[in-house]
């Protein structure tokens, strides 16, 4: 019973926070500004988050250049809480010759930390240059950054906002992968002794495993839609999790298939210890092997580090944490109408 | 009252269309993508609570049944 109220405090504490938690300000782009060498130019920043109003007098802006040049603006305004202006000297001379240099923007003040975007702005010779003279665009002024230590989510191009799925969708995997295990463990459990509720608990288990499964498909589907641009890129991850649960439709068909319910367990007991060490390798190891558009590809195959910080963490881990322990509830109710109905069956 | 249970899902279906096409008529700037994509958390959240509750009401259909059989069973021994 405890662990049934444990889900529902859970789950509400973690749509509560998943919800209500802003992302740490950030900075949009929409199209790269051109820049002319020696010329004087203002670059209009758009915020995300942001209240520039408020700190516009201690805002110090800069272009980075491969993180190792960086020019000041030498006029920061805010014209409203958004959108900041930075004008910028852009030097005459330039630290690289051979090609028009893409230029990353650092926004810092004591308010909203350290902010940066890539590809802000791009600067284009007129006439192919003779020399390099890196003197004007010397790193050495970039110092004293802020950090903001607010309680904020990550906030990631192209994602905003629908980062909070890490709260809804990725725990789909989790409680797939807990159900499966949990089912092949009753399945060992019935091969060792032939009891009807190990096999239905085995049954069960699968089956609310194959929904959070489905749910974790069509839920990632939604996502990649508005953020890859397309429901279904046959990412190696959408594939094998198209695999993976095919794989256990197919032990209801082969346990459907069997006259004699008792043959059947055994037979889908046996299929099912194969069907979870396939599932193995086709989850954890494969998509290691492929590139993905999944975050996190070249480590852990959820995510990475740095797209997960300390607070999503806080949020992400009792938000498995709380769909586990209601899928169980999920599971146990299907398993008690199980045992019942066995029960009216052996009369 | 016998009428209304009768046609409440008909009711609902029907006014899906007053605001639904509301939600995603907005061509580039839909409600999806604007307001930093927070309509895709809603989204997901939808289709979960969605998923669970079809889990749920098809446990509810089995329950009935097994329900019936009970009492079936109930007369005719009694």
């Amino acid at each position: 019973m405890w662990w049934k109220i444990a889900s529902i405090l859970l789950l509400a504490g973690v749509f509560l926070a998943g919800l209500l938690v802003p992302l740490y300000p950030g900075l949009q782009v929409d199209n790269p500004e051109v820049l002319v060498p020696g010329k004087t130019e203002a670059i209009a920043l758009r915020g995300y988050n942001t209240f520039f109003t408020q700190s516009s007098d201690s805002t110090r802006v800069w272009l980075t250049f491969k993180n190792k040049y960086a020019l000041q603006a030498t006029q920061v305004s805010a014209t409203d809480n958004v959108t900041l202006l930075a004008t910028f000297a852009v030097p005459a001379e330039l630290p690289v010759t051979d090609h028009s240099m893409s230029l990353d923007v650092l926004v810092d003040d004591p308010l909203h930390g350290a902010m940066g975007l890539s590809s802000v702005a791009r600067i284009q010779p007129k006439a192919p240059l003779q020399a390099a003279n890196d003197s004007a665009w010397r790193v050495a002024e970039v110092r004293g950054l802020h950090k903001n230590t607010a309680f904020r989510y990550t906030i990631l191009p192209n994602n905003y906002e629908s980062i909070r799925n890490l709260f809804f969708h990725v725990p789909m995997w989790m409680v797939m992968m807990v159900m499966f295990l949990l089912s092949v463990w009753h399945s060992v459990q019935y091969l060792r002794k032939p009891l009807q509720l190990a096999d239905a608990r085995a049954q069960m288990y699968a089956e609310v495993g194959l929904l959070f499964g489905l749910l974790g498909l069509v839920t990632g589907m939604l996502w990649a839609n508005y953020t890859w641009g397309a429901p279904w890129s046959n990412d190696i991850k959408q594939l094998m999790t198209v695999a993976a649960l095919l794989i256990y439709v197919s032990y209801f068909i082969l346990r459907s298939s069997f006259d004699e319910p008792e043959k059947g367990a055994r037979i889908a007991a046996v299929y099912n210890i194969f069907a979870f060490a396939t599932l193995i390798p086709l989850i954890y190891i494969v998509p290691r092997i492929f590139s993905s558009l999944h975050p996190g590809g070249e480590g852990n195959p959820v995510f990475n580090r740095e797209d997960l910080n300390v607070n999503m963490r806080m949020v992400f881990y009792p938000a498995v944490l709380g769909w586990t322990l209601l899928a169980l509830w999920v599971a146990q109710l299907r398993i008690r109408f199980k045992v019942l109905e066995n029960r009216l069956m052996d009369r | 009252m016998k009428f209304f249970q009768k046609y409440i899902i008909l009711i609902i279906v029907l006014l899906q269309p007053l605001y639904l096409p509301a939600v995603w008529a907005h061509g580039e700037n839909d409600f999806m993508r604007n307001t930093g994509k927070i309509g895709v958390v809603a989204g997901v959240i939808l289709l979960i609570f969605l998923g669970l509750i079809l889990y749920l009401w098809r446990l509810d259909l089995k329950l009935t049944k097994l329900e019936n059989q009970i009492m079936d069973d109930h007369e005719r021994t009694h």
